[in-house]
């Protein structure tokens, strides 16, 4: 039977990168001026894909808005996990709509078309599970594998330390009796994890296979991933490095410095620098003579009239005012109660946010959404949701 | 009103082609369905209510066979529905089916006639006349073709009809005042009341006008004019995709089409608006004067559309008015020699807005479409189209192109009567926010708490003024629409005059107060009033004027400009119909008694 079907989980917040996820799940976040899982939907239909299941949950109206029913003329299947108790949970939600062998892939993570291809072409029915792994210098911070030829004969979330050289990508293929036996899996606290269903799968003594593969793997932890993510798409993305969109307006003396992406219906204006390493969204626009540098700036969002953004990350519908500066510079970033040091990073400014005219925000603050940060202000500490700061 | 569908070339999956084809037009009517397939034999199945009984029916039966076949999904007009009245119908050796959407309005001495021949009749439709038609010319001897063609020839009225005929294995079709379009295939070939019937198979269309006669074979399709004459068509590509037709995993079509605001603005303004100039460029408004006064006709939803662009048109110092389309055709206002005429339809077969607009033409006025119907019969009579670019809407209650129409008229009277130029590039700049704006009310609306408050009062009112007047019309109609509860829309300052008196402890107000002008503040007058009948108080604000202190409920849009905030105060509104709706378990996206387009006046 060809291996024509894949789930796609999609149903987790990501609150380490919190405030962007308010109101969307991490898959709909910004990987360069497109959504994570729409890198990952091309994936599968690149290698072939047709019969696509997506797991929504968190704020799944949002997935469910952005693709509809179909994606490049593939059915989009939908399945709804109300709680986030774990990957292994997300898939148990397709379970009834699977016929016959499967692929799982991550829609937060974004994962190339080579890669599902490889996995694809060594699963054999024969094994019950067969998962893509990637060398990396990280691997002992991520999942970790070690492989005897092409068998895995460990999988350790997160060892921190060791010898392992290979991480798990995150891109599966299963047989239909993996499906019985994670159910049979015992939850920790309720959550359950693929992995807890792989590793039931060795412990019984059956064959999990493992491909390598060179692909592109970035994994999105924090908010400033997206940036770095934004930087590994635009250099392999964008031709010959400037990259605009038919519909978008860019006036005559802005200038473009690649790589950088203008979206659909986007609008630079006179004397604006943009790039390098810079993705406008749809719908975004940049006013005359601001300066955007190394930033990711989403949907809707207006950069105004001689504003600074430099390496860093704006939500949906942000209004930047005149003149308002966001420089970037090592900085120590404070998420929930743990504090990044020395993490580049300028500002992430959440949907919806208002940076008044001449304001300034001080390199690793992070504003919630709705916010209001009056004119001429100096933000130095991070703001909540719908907080007004006055100067 | 009604859906047709039909198709050759499927061979053996005939059947689920037409079945599914028919239930992408359950919005033209879902009180009875039926096919018809041709085969070694003619076969008909028709039931009764909604698709799935006829579905039903066919599993538990043999199933019926056949190579091509027409379908049907009826909104009953002549007789109630039940299994005799559906289509298709069929004469009395059972050798000949029809299919037909429309009125026949001379059906009765033409029954009277064949039934003085002997010809017995099963149902109480005027359609059934058709078929027997058909027979008695077959009977005469004619082919098929030139025996469909004398009936058409009989028969007066409005019609989009499809026949098929035992032993042949081809359509025969024709439109006259209702919609019917060819799909084109490879090898297959389709009819539909409307392009989603067969989006699923081909996107290559062929639009028929009024007196077309098409017929479909295996081999191809041939049209002919009334006279029979062949005539030249054009196969146009539709670009939707049949994506855009399925629910998304969303319980209903009407919250997936509230969820897909954003969106179909999008789609509405692309190219459309120019921020660096400041100025709004329209393609197919290209050729129109600005005119010297405007009437506008519309029905139900569209309406209310019109009345908001009326007070635009007054805005820029234009004479508007707006009329009720089905009075406008038979009473007709005078409209000055440069005076234009617009249509605004949704569908763009709204026969009522047909008839304005064909009595506004027949006495020499320029006419003009606002339409989402591409290919459409408004569209292609009137001088002039605008399109909304919503894309297709399935839900009966219209939500998106209601958003879209108010949008495209924005950008009509933007282009016929520029304003000066800073207050056009404000206006460039909000319309370029609203999609976000829109984003913003769906991910923070309270319109389920408020509904939970609400439920179970007694009646629920809703006042506006000025450009929100229409948008209190709107919310009540589409309350009503969908949750069968008594609802109604008043100017605000119309309350005194009457209504209040039907004011209570148990009839909710939502008041629509955006921006902080002198009609803000009178409308917070007329706030105060209800609030001393004890009424509850449901606010749609932006937060600028201080009515919130009067409302025991706020639904919060963001400021914006005054033409766009009556888009936003809507939306609000959508989400309370529906979740009143949901709450009630009402059949949302097929509201009773209520059809998507209506092509009967």
């Amino acid at each position: 039977m060809p291996l024509d079907s894949a789930v796609v989980l999609a149903a987790g917040e990501g609150r380490r990168l919190r405030p962007l996820t308010r109101y969307r799940p991490k898959p709909m976040l910004p990987a360069a001026n497109r959504p994570i899982l729409e890198h990952v939907l091309d994936a599968l239909v690149d290698a072939g894909i047709d019969d696509i299941h997506v797991v929504v949950g968190y704020r799944g109206d949002r997935v469910r808005d952005h693709f509809g029913p179909t994606y490049r003329d593939r059915p989009l299947t939908y399945h709804t996990q109300k709680k986030q108790l774990g990957s292994g949970h997300a898939l148990l939600r397709a379970r009834d709509a699977l016929k016959g062998d499967f692929l799982v892939v991550n829609g937060d993570e974004i994962v190339g078309s080579d890669t599902v291809r490889a996995v694809v072409d060594v699963h054999s029915p024969a094994d019950t599970c067969t998962l893509a792994v990637a060398e990396s210098d990280d691997a002992p911070l991520y999942g970790a594998v070690r492989l005897e030829d092409s068998t895995v004969t460990e999988l350790i979330e997160k060892p921190g330390s060791g010898s392992y050289r290979l991480l798990n990508v995150g891109a599966y293929a299963f047989s239909p009796t993996f499906l019985a036996t994670i159910d049979d899996v015992e939850r920790e606290e309720g959550e359950l994890a693929l992995t807890d269903g792989i590793s039931r799968v060795m412990e019984r003594g059956g064959h999990v296979r493992g491909v390598r593969t060179d692909g592109m793997h970035s994994e999105v932890t924090y908010p400033w991933d997206l940036l770095e993510l934004a930087a590994t798409l635009l250099s392999v993305d964008a031709s010959n490095g400037v990259e605009v969109s038919d519909s978008a307006s860019v006036a005559e003396g802005a200038a473009l410095y690649p790589p950088v992406v203008i979206g659909a219906d986007a609008v630079v204006e006179p004397g604006a620098i943009v790039g390098p390493g810079t993705a406008v969204g749809r719908n975004a626009t940049i006013e005359a003579g601001a300066v955007v540098r190394r930033s990711v700036v989403d949907t809707d969002t207006r950069v105004g009239m001689n504003a600074t953004v430099v390496d860093s990350i704006t939500g949906q519908s942000v209004q930047i005012g005149v003149g308002a500066t966001a420089p970037g510079a090592p900085a120590d970033v404070r998420i929930g109660n743990r504090v990044h040091e020395g993490v580049n990073l300028g500002c992430v400014l959440a949907d919806r946010v208002r940076i008044g005219g001449g304001a300034t925000v001080a390199p690793g603050v992070l504003v919630g959404p709705g916010a209001d940060v009056g004119a001429g202000v100096t933000l130095r500490d991070n703001v909540d949701e719908d907080a007004e700061v006055r100067g | 009103m009604c859906g047709i569908v039909g198709c050759v070339g499927h061979g053996d999956d005939t059947l689920d082609v037409l079945l599914d084809g028919l239930e992408t037009l359950e919005y033209r009517g879902y009180d009875s369905a039926g096919v018809a397939l041709v085969g070694d034999s003619l076969i008909v199945k028709k039931r009764e209510g909604r698709l799935e009984r006829l579905r039903e029916a066919i599993e538990t039966s043999d199933r019926p066979g056949g190579t091509l076949g027409i379908g049907h999904t009826r909104w009953s007009t002549h007789g109630p529905p039940t299994d005799a009245n559906a289509h298709p119908h069929t004469d009395e050796s059972g050798r000949v089916a029809v299919v037909h959407n429309g009125i026949i309005e001379n059906y009765q001495p033409l029954r009277d006639k064949l039934e003085a021949d002997g010809v017995t009749f099963t149902s109480d439709t005027d359609t059934e006349v058709v078929p027997h038609l058909i027979a008695a010319f077959l009977q005469d001897g004619l082919d098929p073709e030139a025996a469909f063609r004398r009936a058409l020839d009989r028969i007066e009225g409005s019609y989009a009809i499809a026949a098929v005929v035992a032993g042949d294995d081809r359509i025969y079709a024709a439109r006259n005042d209702s919609p019917l379009v060819v799909g084109v295939g490879d090898g297959r070939f389709y009819l539909g009341s409307d392009v989603p019937a067969f989006l699923e198979h081909t996107r290559d269309v062929v639009f028929l006008d009024d007196g077309d006669l098409v017929v479909v074979d295996a081999d191809g399709w041939q049209v002919t004019d009334a006279d029979g004459a062949p005539a030249e068509k054009e196969v146009t590509t539709v670009t939707w995709s049949a994506e855009q037709t399925g629910k998304s995993g969303y319980d209903h079509y009407m919250l997936k089409e509230i969820h897909e605001q954003p969106t179909a603005l999008r789609q509405g303004l692309s190219g459309r608006l120019d921020e660096l100039a400041g100025t709004v460029s329209v393609e197919e408004l290209s050729g129109i004067e600005a005119p010297g006064a405007v009437q506008l006709v519309a029905c139900g939803t569209s309406y209310h559309a019109a009345l908001y662009g009326v007070e635009l048109f007054r805005q820029a110092g234009i004479p508007a008015q707006a009329f009720l389309a089905s009075e406008y055709a038979t009473g007709p206002a005078p409209v000055l020699e440069d005076g234009i005429v617009v249509g605004v339809t949704q569908s763009g077969e709204t026969a009522d807005t047909l008839s304005a607009l064909r009595e506004a033409q027949a006495r020499g006025i320029e006419t003009l479409a606002v339409t989402n119907g591409v290919g459409s019969t408004a569209a292609r009579e009137c001088d002039h189209a605008l399109f909304i670019r919503s894309g297709p809407e399935i839900g009966v209650a219209a939500t998106k192109t209601f958003s879209s129409q108010l949008i495209a008229l924005n950008l009509l009277v933007e282009t016929l009567a520029p304003g000066d130029r800073g207050d056009t590039r404000t206006l460039v700049s909000a319309l370029r926010d609203l999609p976000g704006d829109i984003q913003e009310v769906l991910d923070e609306t309270a319109a389920e708490t408020v509904v939970e408050e609400n439920a179970g009062r007694d009646a629920f009112f809703f006042i506006g003024r000025g450009e929100n007047f229409p948008v209190a019309l709107e919310g009540a109609l589409k309350f009503k629409e969908i949750t069968y509860e008594h609802a109604e829309g008043f100017a605000a300052g119309e309350l005194k005059h009457g209504p209040l008196a039907l004011v209570t402890d148990r009839t909710p107000v939502f008041a629509v107060v955006t921006g902080n002008d002198e009609r803000a503040r009178k409308t917070i007058g007329n706030v105060k009033e209800v609030e001393a009948r004890d009424a509850p108080v449901v606010a749609v604000t932006d937060g600028a004027s201080d009515v919130e202190r009067y409302a025991d409920h706020v639904l919060s849009i963001p400021e914006t400009h005054p033409r766009t905030a009556p888009v936003l105060a809507n939306v609000q509104l959508q989400l309370v119909a529906y979740h009143m709706a949901n709450q009630l378990g009402r059949e949302i996206d097929k509201p009773r008694n209520l059809a998507k387009s209506v092509t009967v006046e």
